[in-house]
């Protein structure tokens, strides 16, 4: 097996076209997984720690941009006040020791349904970054996912960052587990609120072949929200709003838990992020 | 004698070695010319092999060799089973290496043996077989029905044993049926207790180095010395010519009372090629292939009257075997067998066990082995009782229970239980729980509807440990006896060695024995060191399993230390110039009686006795001893654990409020090693209940071949344990410990899982199957409120 270790970004999309098979490794918390396991026998290993371009963040315009290699971690460390539901799913992820390896970037290429950072992203209204010798493209997260663990991702493309609204909404984020650490969502639920824009973002991870959006439950939120009053959000519109939520879902019976079980305990995640984000918006609306 | 380290907080002297790993673990032995095995198992639970081709294996890089079952068929022997219950007991003959039929998912089919454990990896993936899949028998029930398919169709049948104690025919008690037919009234129940995985740290690793015509066997196991006798008997190698190391063991939970499959393929593979071996299994190997637990149906019918005394009990199990016999996996639902009346004075009992084979895993000891079923299902009936009656469930327990008075007490089953004070540690169980406290509060919470609920779980244990008098082994038909031995040597510069014949793996011993040392003879902690598991030093042992090693070990190694004294004292009278009956021994010296002044220590006789210069007549020169003890009895700990619960009815999911344990396991020796036995077995409990078990899907995979599908649990899952002791000393051993290894295992099953059942009673739910997953929760509050 090659191992290509780029020096710099240029050098790093440079090596990607050359060997589109190469395949990248950030933290390696799930590339080594697959190695050990024998489901990948790449011809070559990319490595992306070297590359310092991707662990920096800052501003761009109206937008946060967040280079791919940055940690969860140093999101909860750094950035909770600019990406609260981020920073809270990557609370949940893994253990101390994933945190301090694993990447948002390495979880937009795993691409699975069941990543921790994709409702957030969904909720958020993200875009992700892609980049290869041929330019630089930015795709909203919603448009990103294309199947189990599948993207719009070409080949030759590195994922460079993300971005996310400089101004955050109200966020939160929840999750259903086999238990409370090291472990695979049976579902989870991200949900943004926009008093700006009087807008909601929803995400909903672990219960469909790919991160979904609930956008039916966002419209109906969106226009049913007392913005003006601030007041109490009816207890109808909350299960309405639950319902909606869990009737988005494409959920599967596996091991960990099953179709039904899922739509309903999404439903019940929305409806209690719902009450959270609206009566302690953490001073972000 | 004078008591300074017994009792006291020690931290444990083999940590530093054992948390950094810098020390011997199996997989850390290297022998030059040492070649690597790995194991090709099968990915289907039953299948004829029509034909296998290692030979394309022999062209990868590195390959030294390849073979299957069938081409050591003739050497490779049969795995042991040390434990037939009955004389009829069905025992088909378990190949190493599967050589006409795979009958188990992750069964060996054939090995390879390269330069580096790479290479041999490689090279399995390029060995040819070819498989006629054959109908999997998987569930315990259909197994016995009429017309079944078979796991082993030549024994004709999928029942390996029936298993029967009866109180009225023992002559021990009543008759159970007799009981249940006249009750007032009657809780019948079915309880299964799933199927565990024991998942120690350490993954099992074995070493063998021929020599000549001598082996020496390093392996990751909690049995050297039985090992070395049955690798011996399987293989028939002389048993001189076998030595057995356990070094640093990471573990085991009863997973390592085994003789493995892998260890008698590298001793195959050493023999056959001359040459060292090593075997190392992954996490996936293991999860897969080393031995489960538990996995027993249990139909359960409580007679009783109306005012909550329990007059008789009906057990009837399926215990699954899985696909063969294990070491002592036959004997474990019997082990529990004489638990299920637990602490209380059940007038009549029937109990009747069968062994099933299906096409799993084999299932054996697993820590508690059959107690932790006995406790479950019993603690769970009485709180089952109690609502019945609608009495409260301590209420009910107490009416049934024996009273501190009444020690010893002969129970229904015949065990005489030695001393216990079952009110005394209830009592301040439910002090340090806040037990009314917390009943006002769940009574609000239903009250106001609340979505988290609240729930009591409550569960007073006791049980066996210490395994065990021999004779009452040999009635059982164990294949070994129970005695354990020990040896202390006295140095000539005044050190200590000891050779204990148990083998611990994370227990603590070394610390622990050199506390007892030093107090019995007066020399310091950090002047003691413990040998074990190699049955080169310590050539006499039956190893560490069912909370023995204290309990019987540990008398054993008092017993040497008295021999010692005595040996010493003669010598130190001699050096006094007085007359041995006039001295004793206090403080670390033998002092003339009443002289406070002037006294010999052990140092100084060790020293005499190396010189020999000087010694009274006819003293053989020597201070070492050795002492080997069989007990007159079990030793039986108990205690009362109360586990408070908040249940999300919306989700399903549980969290563990608080969590008290108030065992008493009689004289302490060192209370920090004992904590940690509490803390580790209350976690394993708390992960039958809550978070464990191993899945086969219909087609006999196992779903949960990961940690991340088998959930242990982690620290974020636990509560902070609130724990206490009362102490009741233990009359048959001369420092009064019980054991402890298992107790928070065996107790904390049915505490958590009474708490659910409790805060969802309302909703009209009785029972909820474990484990309690936030699915299963949600499903029974929606089964239960429909
Ligand atoms: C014990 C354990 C627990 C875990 N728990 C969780 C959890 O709770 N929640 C969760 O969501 N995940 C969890 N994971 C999975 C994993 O940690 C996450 O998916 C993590 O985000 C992966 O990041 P990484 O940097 O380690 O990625 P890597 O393993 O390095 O890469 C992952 C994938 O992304 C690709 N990749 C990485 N960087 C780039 C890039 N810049 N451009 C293009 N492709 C790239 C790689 O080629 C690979 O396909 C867990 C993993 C383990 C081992």
């Amino acid at each position: 097996m090659e191992f290509l270790q780029p020096a710099d970004w240029a050098e790093a999309l440079a090596v990607k076209a050359a060997h589109p098979d190469a395949l990248p490794i950030a933290g390696g918390t799930d590339v080594m997984v697959d190695l050990n396991f024998d489901r990948a026998r790449p011809g070559a290993l990319l490595d992306l720690t070297r590359v310092t371009d991707l662990t920096d963040w800052g501003t761009d315009g109206d937008w946060l941009r967040v280079g791919a290699g940055v940690t969860y971690r140093r999101l909860i460390d750094e950035l909770a006040g600019r990406v609260p539901g981020l920073a809270l799913a990557s609370r949940t992820v893994g253990s101390p020791q994933i945190r301090n390896r694993g990447t948002v970037g390495g979880n937009l290429g795993s691409a699975s349904p069941a990543g921790d950072a994709h409702p957030a992203l969904l909720a958020a209204g993200a875009l992700v970054e892609l980049a290869s010798v041929r330019g630089t493209r930015r795709v909203p997260v919603t448009e990103y996912f294309t199947g189990p663990k599948r993207s719009v991702r070409t080949p030759d493309e590195l994922i460079a960052a993300f971005l996310v609204p400089a101004r955050p909404g109200a966020e939160q984020f929840a999750k259903v587990g086999t238990r409370n650490a090291m472990v695979i969502a049976v579902c989870s639920f991200a949900l943004s609120l926009d008093a700006a824009t009087r807008t909601v973002g929803t995400g909903i991870g672990s219960a469909g072949p790919t991160p979904l959006r609930a956008t039916e439950a966002e419209a109906f939120l969106a226009a049913e929200l007392p913005w003006e009053t601030r007041g109490a959000v009816p207890e109808s519109v909350a299960a309405r709003f639950g319902e909606l939520v869990g009737s988005a879902a494409r959920p599967i019976d596996d091991v960990r838990g099953s179709a039904d079980y899922r739509r309903h305990a999404l439903a019940v995640l929305a409806r209690r992020a719902l009450a959270w984000a609206w009566t302690d918006p953490g001073g972000a609306v | 004698m004078t008591i300074t380290e017994v009792g006291s907080a020690r931290r444990r002297k083999e940590d530093a070695r054992l948390i950094t790993g810098r020390t011997t673990w199996t997989e850390n032995v290297t022998l030059p010319g040492m070649l690597h095995l790995a194991i090709l198992r099968s990915p289907m639970a039953h299948a004829r092999i029509t034909s296998i081709d290692v030979s394309p294996a022999l062209e990868t890089k590195g390959v030294v060799a390849a073979f299957s079952g069938r081409d050591v068929a003739d050497v490779q022997g049969a795995l042991p089973c040390a434990w037939p219950v009955t004389a009829d007991m069905v025992h088909p003959d378990r190949p190493p290496i599967a050589v006409d039929e795979v009958k188990f998912m992750g069964e060996a089919v054939a090995v390879v043996a390269a330069r580096s454990r790479a290479a041999a990896l490689d090279a399995i993936a390029a060995i040819e077989v070819d498989y006629e899949p054959l109908p999997a028998v998987l569930d315990m029930e259909a197994a016995i029905a009429d017309g079944a398919d078979l796991v082993h169709a030549d024994k004709g049948t999928n029942k390996g044993y029936t298993w029967v104690f009866d109180s009225a025919e023992a002559g021990t008690g009543g008759d159970a049926a007799a009981a249940l037919d006249g009750a007032e009234v009657v809780i019948k129940r079915r309880y299964v207790q799933q199927r565990l995985i024991p998942a120690f740290m350490e993954p099992r690793s074995v070493v063998v180095d021929p020599t000549g015509d001598a082996y020496s066997i390093w392996s990751a196991t909690q049995i050297p010395h039985i090992l070395r006798f049955l690798i011996s008997v399987v293989t028939g190698t002389p048993e001189h010519k076998v030595r057995v190391i356990a070094p640093d063991v990471g573990g085991g939970f009863g997973g390592k009372l085994q003789v493995t499959p892998e260890e008698l393929i590298a001793f195959v593979a050493a023999k056959r090629l001359g040459r060292p071996v090593k075997y190392t299994e992954s996490r996936s190997e293991s999860l897969v292939s080393a031995h489960h637990g538990r996995d027993v149906i249990q139909d359960l019918e409580l007679a009783a009257r109306r005012d909550g005394t329990v007059t008789g009990l009906r057990v009837k199990l399926l215990a699954n075997m899985g696909a063969y016999m294990g070491l002592v996996g036959p004997g474990v639902p019997i082990l529990g067998a004489f638990m299920y009346n637990a602490i209380y004075k059940f007038p009549a009992y029937r109990f009747e066990c069968s062994g099933i084979f299906t096409n799993t895993t084999i299932t054996d000891a697993y820590r508690g082995a059959g107690r932790p079923e006995a406790t479950y299902a019993i603690e769970r009936l009485m709180d089952e009782l109690a609502a019945e009656l609608g009495l409260d469930p301590m209420d009910v327990r107490r009416r049934n229970w024996i009273k501190a008075e009444e020690f010893p007490f002969t129970t229904v089953c015949g065990l005489q239980y030695d001393s216990g004070d079952y009110d005394k540690a209830t009592d301040r169980a439910m002090e340090l729980l806040g037990y009314d406290e917390l009943r006002a509060e769940q009574q609000r919470r239903r009250e106001a509807q609340d979505p988290v609920q609240l729930g009591i779980g409550i569960s007073t244990y006791t049980e066996m440990c210490g395994l065990a008098p021999s004779r009452v082994l040999g009635s059982l038909r164990y294949g070994a006896g129970g005695w354990e031995t020990a040896s202390v040597r006295m140095l000539p510069t005044g050190k200590v060695e000891v050779v204990t014949g148990t083998s611990p793996h994370g227990q603590g011993h070394e610390t622990a024995w050199s506390q007892i040392v030093a107090d019995q003879l007066g020399v310091a902690f950090d002047d003691v060191e413990v040998l074990h598991g190699d049955t080169r030093t310590s050539y006499k042992g039956l190893d560490t399993y069912g909370s023995r090693s204290l309990a019987v070990g540990g008398i054993a190694l008092y017993n040497a230390c008295q021999k010692v004294l005595d040996k010493a004292k003669p010598i130190a009278a001699h050096m006094l110039e007085c007359d041995p009956a006039d001295l004793e021994f206090t403080g670390g010296q033998f002092r003339v009686r009443g002289n406070p002044d002037g006294g010999k220590s052990m140092a100084d006789c060790a020293l005499a006795v190396f010189a020999a210069h000087d010694l009274p007549d006819g003293i053989e020169p020597t201070l070492d001893a050795d002492a080997v003890y069989d007990p007159v009895n079990f030793s039986f700990p108990h205690g009362t654990h109360l586990c408070a619960t908040e249940v999300d009815t919306e989700t399903g999911r549980v969290t563990i409020r608080k969590y008290v344990a108030v065992d008493d396991i009689g004289k302490v020796i060192n209370p920090l090693i004992v904590e940690g036995q509490v803390h580790g077995g209350i976690a394993q409990g708390v992960a039958q209940a809550l978070f464990e078990e191993a899945v086969y899907d219909a087609d006999g995979n196992l779903m949960t071949g990961t940690l991340v599908d088998y959930t242990l649990p982690t620290a974020a899952d636990l509560p902070s344990f609130v724990t206490d002791r009362t102490e009741s000393p233990a009359p048959d051993h001369p420092l009064g410990t019980k054991g402890v290894g298992e107790a928070g295992t065996i107790a904390s099953t049915p505490a958590v899982v009474n708490a659910i059942v409790d805060a969802l009673r309302p909703m009209g739910v009785n029972d909820i199957a474990m484990p309690c997953t936030p699915e299963r929760v949600w499903r029974a509050v929606q089964g239960g409120a429909a």
